[in-house]
């Protein structure tokens, strides 16, 4: 006997690939067609509730108006009884901010050619009054040729909680404008400019041109364009990226300006773009009209999201012998053991934890959805460090925490993890009759 | 030494077969010969990478084993010999490829779990896989709850219900759980293999005296891209 299988329209509903506080992520495949969408489900009740209504309407219709190859595009828009589920295309390759956290930083080829691609699409968006107002790399997706795909131009609401982002206490502005912090009227044009060159020095270096424990330190830096290019940025590079980083945002270059630099131009491929679409809002209308009528007879629910669930084989997959690419990454010196351990605590408490712990540690701690980067300095100064953790659920109440080095050496992340976990013994779950101090012994002698 | 020339040059299959049969161009085929001759001489300069030798490229230590590193070497030792030559290494390579279908990476991923090569994935092949992986990482679960684990997982992909995972139910699997499901199938430094070893450019061995044949429709497009690409870069 088969199983039933889950379908929404013609979509046939697949795992979770995400959660936030809004919306919940599924992938699906289009039953007529084969191919893969991701479908972002919102109840009612909830943009009812967050008086989002108007604002999300508003965004949809954008992001249907703002069609081009590198752009997550928006399939349709369609509504049940007590959700909403927008259908997006399906993003093979992930984030490009997990690639700098799992690489560190990018040759300055590579990073040029994703520059030259979020240029492309950036302008292209600005041609038709649409600014994006929160690029940054969680906002940049890769599909499986490794091309960029941005994300979230016109849905920012869903990750901006409704709130202005200069008004929110999480998260801290790495990469926003200096004029867009001072809280006047500004040029959104110029504030993506911005951005997007925050983003460049990001790809290149492996961490953030602006970043400091308190804010209006970070701001004072923001607002003098106050950074250092490591030694290994080009003196080409420094100078372009100095044009870009300009905290007036009448003299920083343009994006016409930034396509005449030699050093943009360099194995440069505008994509060639198909004639404008009509472009029909229908179905985003119909979804949206009728939705007060339903609001009086929901009961409300919000749910929290969770950490990814894992099955057999995606916990199969995190084996070091299934990963070929030290073949081919020869920078990369091989960890010579993994890292990973193993929590009956509830989720929240393993990253309330993990966060406590690496503020004891001196470390600089950004989380979000269930992963965390840790930074700091390595005990011999070399250079930056960094360590990522990710929590995946593998059965009820029970949690694989697994923990990468992201950058820095091999040495300073051993004793960094022997370090780390002694502390956090008090998570970290062993079965019965299992020594506590049998897995850190067995590190000593490594 | 001159038979031993000769045999090695018999045992290389024309790099313009391999372009026709995979999803690499004649330059990027020069590039992973380079690379396989670092392989393939890193402990015995045979032409070959054997067992001890994939294991040092793979770990950074040739006595170092592994369950999956074994099946990885199986599955890229397609004559079953005992070593990976050049043409098996670029066609296993292949299925790596950015380019390649979902489903042949799909195909793979289920040749590399099917330990036992019946045909299918069974209970004990996935038990067997999943303490492999705790033994890699240090850890240690119970048996009951690793019978947890496997049961929600074949709930989910034995939608036939008779106890093992057939290559139909597999495809089926995957494609509701692309992402995470093939996360060690596509190698993205692939794509751009001349770029990041452009110095194999100059060093390869390979005579590049033969025409480049006839291609199927469906890689036509991508030559054509990387085509434009290598043009420009040489300039």
């Amino acid at each position: 006997m088969k199983k039933v299988r889950r379908k929404i329209g013609k979509y046939e509903v697949g795992r979770t690939i995400g959660e936030g506080t809004f919306a919940k992520v599924k992938f699906a495949r289009n039953s007529e067609t084969g191919d893969s969408v991701a479908i972002k489900i919102m109840a009612k009740t909830t943009i009812l509730q967050h008086r989002m209504v108007e604002q999300i309407k508003r965004e949809i219709s954008i992001m249907k108006i703002v069609r081009n190859p590198n752009i997550v595009r928006l399939h349709e828009v369609l509504a049940s009884q007590t959700r909403i589920y927008i259908i997006l295309e399906f993003v093979m390759g992930g984030e490009l901010y997990d690639k700098i956290v799992q690489q560190g930083k990018l040759s300055e080829n590579e990073s040029r050619r994703y520059f030259q691609q979020l240029i492309d699409t950036v302008d292209h968006c600005h041609r038709k009054g649409v600014y994006h107002r929160d690029l940054k790399p969680e906002n940049l997706l890769l599909d499986a040729y490794g091309n960029l795909k941005v994300s979230d131009f016109g849905l920012s609401a869903l990750t901006k909680q409704g709130v202005d982002l200069l008004h929110t206490t999480c998260g801290t502005p790495n990469y926003v404008a200096p004029e867009v912090l001072s809280n006047r009227g500004y040029d959104g044009a110029a504030a993506d400019v911005w951005s997007c060159g925050v983003i460049l020095y990001v790809l290149m270096a492996g961490y953030l041109p602006f970043e400091e424990a308190d804010l209006p330190t970070l701001y004072r830096r923001i607002n003098a364009a106050e950074f250092v290019c490591p030694f290994w940025f080009s003196a080409d590079t420094k100078s372009f990226i100095q044009k870009i980083l300009d905290p007036n945002p009448k003299t920083r270059v343009k994006i016409e300006e930034i396509r005449k630099e030699p050093w943009f131009k360099k194995n440069y491929f505008p994509v060639k773009l198909g004639e404008d679409e009509q472009v029909n809002l229908d179905d985003v209308r119909a979804v949206f009209d009728d939705i007060e009528d339903q609001y009086v007879a929901e009961r409300s629910e919000i749910t929290e999201g969770g950490p990814l669930i894992m099955n057999a084989f995606e916990m199969i997959a995190l084996s070091q012998g299934l990963n070929l690419s030290p073949l081919f990454d020869r920078l990369q010196d091989n960890v010579k053991r993994q890292t990973r351990f193993v929590s009956r605590k509830p989720a929240k408490v393993i990253i309330s934890s993990i966060e406590a712990v690496a503020e004891s540690m001196g470390l600089k701690v950004h989380s979000r959805n269930y992963k965390v980067r840790l930074e700091g300095v390595s005990a011999n100064r070399v250079g930056p460090f960094a360590v990522v953790l990710e929590v995946f659920e593998v059965a009820p109440s029970l949690f694989m925490v697994d923990v990468r080095r992201a950058t820095g050496d091999t040495f300073d992340y051993h004793k960094f993890y022997m370090n780390f976990c002694a502390k956090l013994g008090n998570i970290i779950w062993r079965p019965a009759g299992t020594m506590p101090n049998s897995n850190l012994l067995k590190q000593m002698t490594l | 030494m001159g038979c031993c020339c000769t045999k090695q040059r018999v045992d290389q299959k024309d790099p313009a077969v391999l372009a026709s049969q995979t999803y690499f161009n004649l330059s990027e085929i020069e590039a992973l010969y380079d690379l396989f001759k670092k392989l393939s001489s890193s402990i015995i300069d045979d032409g070959v990478i054997s067992k001890e030798e994939f294991q040092l490229g793979l770990f950074g230590s040739s006595e170092k084993r592994s369950l999956f590193a074994d099946r990885v070497f199986e599955l890229f030792d397609s004559k079953n010999n005992g070593v990976i030559e050049f043409g098996e290494f670029v066609q296993a390579l292949s299925v790596f490829h950015p380019a390649a279908p979902q489903t042949q990476k799909a195909d793979f991923a289920f040749r590399l779990y099917d330990i036992c090569q019946r045909g299918f994935i069974q209970r004990h092949e996935v038990r067997e896989m999943i303490l492999a992986l705790l033994n890699e990482s240090n850890l240690v679960l119970s048996h009951e709850i690793i019978e947890v684990i496997i049961d929600k997982t074949f709930e989910e992909a034995d939608s036939k219900g008779d106890g093992r995972i057939d290559p139909e139910e597999w495809q089926e699997f995957v494609a509701r759980n692309p992402s995470l499901l093939l996360r060690n199938m596509t190698i993205p430094y692939l794509k751009d293999l001349t770029t990041q070893f452009h110095s194999f450019k100059l060093t390869s061995g390979i005579e590049d005296c033969t025409s480049r044949s006839s291609t199927s429709p469906e890689k036509d497009n991508i030559l054509e891209l990387k085509d434009n690409f290598n043009g420009v870069s040489i300039n």
